[in-house]
């Protein structure tokens, strides 16, 4: 069988499409993950025992459990225990936000961490309360400090997105799996979807490193 | 009333006395130079003055307010007391003269067009009105350590307090941090300055503290106690040093 180029251009409207969904569901996700994992953080390094505690059960347990379990369980448990209903996006987007949160919490945990204590003590010297301080004198800094690992871990949510094919979400695998069950073209098919996302981590992580090139410091 | 007033003030970590109760009083416009063996205590005392430690057990009241008090309290102290540190302690990523606007804008809550006119002002006077768009990292210690007195200046303090302001740098780049401090010693601005530099003790300072293991040992002029060391203990350190 020899690779048939028709296949795929016939297959491309449906990945791409397929490929704004798991662009629509990273983007939540890492919006939500990345205000969830900052305020975990914070609380894991600047709150008392009864927020740092639970921030730590939290981080523990997402480390410690699999991404598909995770999903499955928020995708079926969840609803049946809150008596809701849930789109298989919804549970996706969800899954994504507290999965990608307490990556971000550690990340941005230790970004805090690594900011000298001098330049703390320095802003508190001045008179400012400590809020102010975490907002103007560390976040610039920790901010800084936390883009490398921050590109590792939105490139790692768009990786972990075709992960909700298990729940039927119609994301770019999950459409290249359909597409292929009905013409066969293996090939052709595993051979697009993985270049789409060849291409957009790769623009993903251009972009990242721009970024973390314009706000280097001298 | 004293501008700051230790009141049987007591410092200790653990189990460990670092400041052994204390009475003290600094007056305005005095320049209270500490000196003393490396874990006497010298810091200790100073972090206690803008509440950058907490005390163990008695009072300190600076302008009057304890750093017993309220956040708020502990708020004004701060405004009232800048703090000079070993390490400069810039903010890596703003500017000498960004470094210098931080404390008017996000302490004293002025506009950018006033903080801008202040840290000018005071560039101007720590000799660094042509270096004010470098990084700290661009800057020589020396010129690092200017940025972060101004830095303190421009939130308008009362006090200023200096933790061996020029002991992490280079011998030929001291007396230019010393000259800025007598600059605003002689303007009248109370200081208290934890120093080795025995010449500006002597020619600056209105008062010598020699602080040992957690005491306050000596207390007069400088003059006269380093001419005539009156402790067995003084004499050993000051040879130290030299
Ligand atoms: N955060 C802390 N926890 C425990 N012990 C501390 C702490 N800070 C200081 N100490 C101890 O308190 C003592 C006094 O320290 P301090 O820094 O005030 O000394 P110093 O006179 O400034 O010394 P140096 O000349 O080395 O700067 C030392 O024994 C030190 O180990
Ligand atoms: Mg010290």
């Amino acid at each position: 069988m020899s690779f048939d180029w028709t296949a795929i251009t016939a297959a491309l409207p449906e990945l791409l499409e397929g490929l704004e969904l798991t662009i629509l569901i990273a983007i939540a996700g890492l919006i939500g993950g990345t205000i969830v994992g900052v305020l975990t953080a914070i609380g894991l390094n600047y709150g008392n025992w009864l927020v740092a505690a639970p921030a730590q059960a939290y981080v523990a347990f997402i480390r410690g459990t699999p991404i598909v379990v995770q999903v499955m369980f928020v995708y079926f448990a969840l609803p049946i225990m809150l008596g809701i209903r849930l789109s298989s996006t919804s549970a996706a987007i969800i899954t994504l936000i507290v999965n990608s949160g307490a990556y971000t919490a550690e990340i941005v945990r230790g970004a805090l961490d690594s900011v000298p204590v001098g330049l703390r003590e320095a802003g508190l010297a001045m008179g400012l309360s400590f809020r102010k301080v975490l907002a103007y004198v560390i976040a610039p800094i920790a901010f800084r400090r936390a883009l490398p690992a921050m590109g590792n871990q939105v490139v790692a949510v768009v990786k972990d997105t075709s992960i909700f094919l298990v729940i039927g979400v119609g994301e770019l695998t999950r459409r290249g799996q359909e597409i292929m069950s009905e013409n066969f073209r293996a090939v052709e098919i595993w051979t697009a979807v993985a270049l789409i996302y060849l291409v957009v981590i790769s623009l993903l992580a251009f972009s990242l490193r721009v970024i973390e090139r314009r706000s280097r410091l001298p | 009333m004293s501008m700051i007033e230790f009141r049987q003030t007591t410092k200790r970590f653990g189990a460990h006395t670092v400041l052994h109760p204390l009475d003290l009083g600094i007056e305005s416009g005095e320049v209270a130079v500490i000196i003393g063996p490396s874990g006497s205590g010298k810091s200790t005392m100073l972090r206690c003055i803008n509440v950058l430690e907490t005390i163990s057990d008695g009072d300190l009241r600076v302008d009057d307010i304890s750093v017993l008090g309220a956040s708020r309290d502990v708020r004004r102290i701060r405004l009232e007391a800048g703090m000079v540190f070993q390490q400069f302690n810039l903010f890596p990523n703003l500017t000498a003269i960004q470094n210098v606007m931080f404390g008017p804008i996000r302490a004293r809550g002025r506009s950018k067009a006033e903080a801008r006119e202040i840290a000018a002002a005071l560039l101007q006077k720590v000799g660094l009105a042509e270096r004010m768009n470098h990084y700290p990292s661009q800057l020589s210690g020396g010129q690092q350590q200017r940025v972060a007195i101004a830095r303190a200046l421009a939130v308008e303090p009362k006090v200023m307090l200096f933790d061996e302001p020029t002991s992490a740098l280079d011998p030929e780049l001291r007396q230019e941090v010393l000259k800025v401090m007598q600059t605003l010693a002689t303007e009248g601005m109370t200081m208290v300055v934890v120093t080795h530099e025995m010449s500006f003790a002597k020619k600056v300072g209105s008062r010598l503290l020699f602080l040992d293991a957690g005491h306050v040992v000596h207390d007069g002029n400088p003059v006269d106690l380093l001419s005539a060391p009156p402790s067995e203990r003084f004499r050993d350190f000051l040879q130290h040093i030299d």
